[in-house]
């Protein structure tokens, strides 16, 4: 749109005098001197009434470029929208929606999640499943809460006032194709609520078209193909990696568009994005399942190292921790202790 | 036949409907009212009587709202059901306490509740009123017809006690209202509800404790009457939380309650209590803390769409992965929560999702839950440290496994190289496993097969857990595949 560097900064400097005036924040990709976490002095109003100057707290993903797309990361208060285009594709709108969720969760765990869908739409696409979620996302058994009244009308009551709610973390509402109760009305209700509490109210919509809805920022999730394990020898035929998504920003505030592959890592809790030409050469999980619930069980993923970082001080190769039944030789403990 | 008689069939059934009915309407009167036989009620007035103006007064105003309603009724007060229901039957309206044996003196022998056998026996002898059993000599009548003859007589004059067994408990706090112009709007009974609530308050505190089940009781002026119920995770005292709690079960019961022409008399009782200690609110002006506001928001749930209708994910010690989570009522992240499986879920609220948790959750017992909520496996996790290995599960379980069509599945023991689910063709593209799973021998049957997971990927990248039910070559039946879950 601008291109000249003298004439985007003259731009800027406008907006910034219009939001300074209207009291709403300016877009924040047009900000090239500023950094996203510098309001500019902006005194925000919401209502009518000073809202505390600066911007909403944003949620970092880790993924940069996705972020930066975004304007600094996903809003932390208010509706966010998260589109899968087929009932098949639930699993990975749920796992993106989710691994958003162990981010919040990792910063601060402020209380539980609450998970709110009909009966119907539990039965298609299904439950949320705690081993799963603990495996994957961290999501322990007293962080999850689930409600799936029959009707969609209950879940919307339920997200009504599950949204005004600041003990729960997040809450995610998850319908199915476009209902005529989840309108522009609907949406703006559960925004408001879920802005005044603070906390972000996560829709998710399996096999939906897009419809005007009050959410600022819409994603179109769709799963991608993971990367294969890597092992010394090389990447893992037909092996499957760490979960990947295709993020689509379908609206949001600074509308700038995009579409990005994400892989979440589940030992980092953490958004990584992947570029075309990465392929397997990292340490990405185990090859195989380890025993577990065993006497022994398997050490985690990535605290085994091939070849141990050696101490000079200690005495001999490898470290208690990953061998804790191993016992010094009589030798040794002698030695030890006339040292 | 006589024209004018019109011919019914006897409904034993619909008579019992009807005396229950009236059962429950005399609840306006006291707490304490009991079935007699097929055709009668007591009613303990004990301390209730002062409420409508006196014994006298409280009868007359029985026998003329049932002659409203268009009953025939015959009614009596005595100070021993034995009395009474003499009194009710003879047509004596009030017996005087002490003055027992002088009323029931005069009255034939079914006065006393006998039976046909005795009654003949007596009769026979030259029995033939109450009065004349009175004055026999007690021995040798007791060696003729039993104990039982005098255990009557002693219930009539209030030498025995005798217990009546009232239909419903009597709740411990019962707070109601009467008025002079019935009520039939939602908003109406709500403000009502909000006032019973104030007034019950102080009663639970000076009693220090909290209501954990509320009843709220609706007298219809035409005798019918409705009872709401709602549970609380924690105690309560605050009528505004008992006016949120019952504005949701009202709302949700909107078109169930038929006000007809008003309620004239609304009671809100606590059918259960527990302690309830007082804390000092702080000056911020919040009331409540964040996790009561959860709770809160927990009952209110309950109250309008069933008890199911919150559930907290609780792992369960099982390798079966449709064993290994289990769905239990949420109830506050401190309370401790007993699990009790309901057989028969009820019919109200919970639904669909329901049934397919209570069919999980019900096979589980309660001391399964208990003990092992955490699970070992869990705890070793969550405290810190070293994270153990947990195995890969799927994000999304489908309660019951669906069929999938596999195609070229590598035998004896690989993935499919393509198949069929829910009519859509997956091709696919990566496949890890297999994960063998073998049944719970020491639960069921036996009957249950291994199954092998397979953790597939398909060419657009969906991630499912298929698995395969059965080996192949190890009989004439070609094994089964199923999808159970899908991965993030």
């Amino acid at each position: 749109m601008v291109t000249h560097a003298a004439a985007r900064e003259a731009v800027f400097v406008l907006r910034q005098k219009i939001a300074k005036i209207e009291g709403v924040l300016a877009d924040r990709l047009d900000a090239p001197s500023v950094s996203p976490d510098d309001a500019g002095g902006i005194l925000l109003r919401r209502n009518g009434h000073a809202a505390g100057t600066g911007r909403s707290p944003l949620l970092r993903t880790g993924a940069e470029s996705f972020d930066a797309a975004l304007g600094g990361g996903l809003p932390l208060a208010g509706l966010v929208e998260i589109h899968g285009s087929q009932t098949r594709d639930a699993g990975a709108v749920a796992g993106f929606a989710l691994a958003l969720a162990s981010l919040l969760l990792k910063e601060k765990a402020a209380g539980p999640l609450l998970w709110i869908g009909t009966a119907g739409i539990f039965s298609e696409t299904g439950f949320p499943y705690l081993p799963g979620l603990y495996a994957r996302f961290g999501i322990g058994p007293d962080t999850f809460l689930f409600c799936g009244p029959d009707r969609l009308q209950d879940t919307l009551w339920i997200a009504e006032e599950a949204a005004r709610l600041n003990a729960l973390s997040a809450t995610f509402l998850e319908t199915g194709g476009n209902p005529r109760r989840l309108d522009l009305t609907a949406t703006r209700r559960l925004h408001r609520r879920a802005l005044q509490a603070g906390r972000p109210l996560f829709l998710l919509r399996e096999a939906a078209s897009v419809e005007p809805t009050a959410a600022p920022l819409r994603l179109v999730v769709a799963p991608a193909r993971t990367r294969s394990r890597a092992t010394l020898a090389g990447p893992l035929v037909h092996s499957i990696g760490p979960p990947s998504f295709t993020v689509g920003i379908g609206k949001s505030r600074n509308a700038a568009s995009g579409e990005f592959i994400l892989e979440w890592d589940a030992a980092e809790r953490g958004f990584r994005e992947r570029r075309q030409e990465d392929h397997g050469t990292e340490n990405i999980g185990i090859v195989v399942s380890a025993s577990s619930d065993r006497p022994h069980p398997a050490p985690a993923a990535r605290t085994l190292l091939a070849f141990p970082a050696r101490d000079p001080d200690s005495g001999p190769i490898g470290d208690e921790e990953n061998t804790p039944h191993r016992q010094p030789s009589r030798e040794q403990y002698e030695t030890h202790r006339s040292a | 036949m006589h024209p004018g008689i019109e011919i019914a069939e006897a409904d034993p059934a619909a008579d019992r409907r009807l005396i229950e009915g009236l059962a429950d309407w005399c609840d306006r009167y006291t707490p304490l009212v009991a079935l007699d036989g097929k055709d009668g009620l007591f009613l303990d007035i004990t301390g209730c009587a002062h409420l409508f103006g006196g014994e006298k007064a409280l009868l007359d105003d029985i026998l003329a709202r049932f002659f409203h309603q268009g009953f025939d009724l015959h009614a009596g007060i005595a100070s021993t059901p034995g009395a009474a229901w003499a009194a009710a039957r003879f047509s004596l309206s009030a017996i005087e306490e002490g003055g027992e044996e002088e009323a029931l003196a005069p009255l034939p022998l079914p006065a006393l509740r006998l039976d046909a056998a005795a009654r003949g026996g007596l009769e026979s002898v030259g029995l033939r009123t109450v009065g004349a059993v009175m004055q026999t000599p007690r021995a040798p009548l007791a060696r003729r017809f039993g104990k039982f003859l005098f255990l009557r007589v002693d219930q009539a004059l209030g030498r025995v006690e005798e217990p009546i067994s009232p239909r419903l408990p009597a709740p411990p706090l019962a707070v109601e209202r009467r008025l002079a112009e019935p009520i039939g709007t939602m908003e109406a009974i709500e403000q009502l509800v909000g006032l019973l609530a104030a007034t019950l308050r102080r009663d639970l505190e000076r009693r220090g404790e909290g209501a954990r089940a509320l009843q709220l009781t609706l007298f219809r002026v035409d005798g019918a009457v409705s009872r709401i119920a709602v549970g609380t995770a924690r105690p309560l005292r605050d009528p505004n939380r008992i006016g949120l709690l019952f504005h949701e079960k009202l709302a949700a019961l909107q078109d169930r309650i038929d006000a007809g022409f008003g309620f004239d008399l609304v009671r809100l009782s606590a059918l259960s209590l527990a302690r309830l200690e007082a804390w000092q609110a702080d000056f911020s002006g919040e009331d409540i803390s964040e996790e009561e506001r959860l709770v809160l928001f927990a009952d209110r749930v309950r109250a309008r769409l069933g008890d199911h209708a919150v559930l907290k994910a609780v792992p369960v010690e099982s390798h079966l992965p449709e064993r290994a989570a289990a769905a239990v009522p949420f109830a506050g992240q401190t309370a401790a929560y007993e699990y009790t499986p309901t057989p028969n879920p009820s019919p109200q609220g919970g639904g669909g999702l329901c049934s397919g948790i209570q069919r999980q959750a019900s096979t589980i017992s309660a001391r399964e839950v208990a003990t092992t909520s955490p699970s070992p496996l869990w705890g070793r996790a969550g405290g810190g440290g070293k994270k153990p290995h947990l195995p890969e599960r799927p994000i999304r379980l489908f309660s019951s496994p669906e069929p999938v069509e596999a195609i070229a599945a590598e035998v004896p023991e690989g993935a499919p190289a393509s198949f069929r689910w829910r009519r859509v063709f997956h091709r696919v593209a990566a496949s890890e496993g297999p994960e063998r799973i073998a049944p719970e021998w020491w639960r069921g049957d036996g009957s249950e097969e291994t199954r092998d997971y397979f953790r597939i990927e398909d060419e657009e990248g969906r991630r499912y857990w298929l698995y395969r039910q059965g080996f192949y070559g190890e009989s004439t039946q070609v094994p089964r595949w199923f999808m159970h879950g899908i991965f993030a």
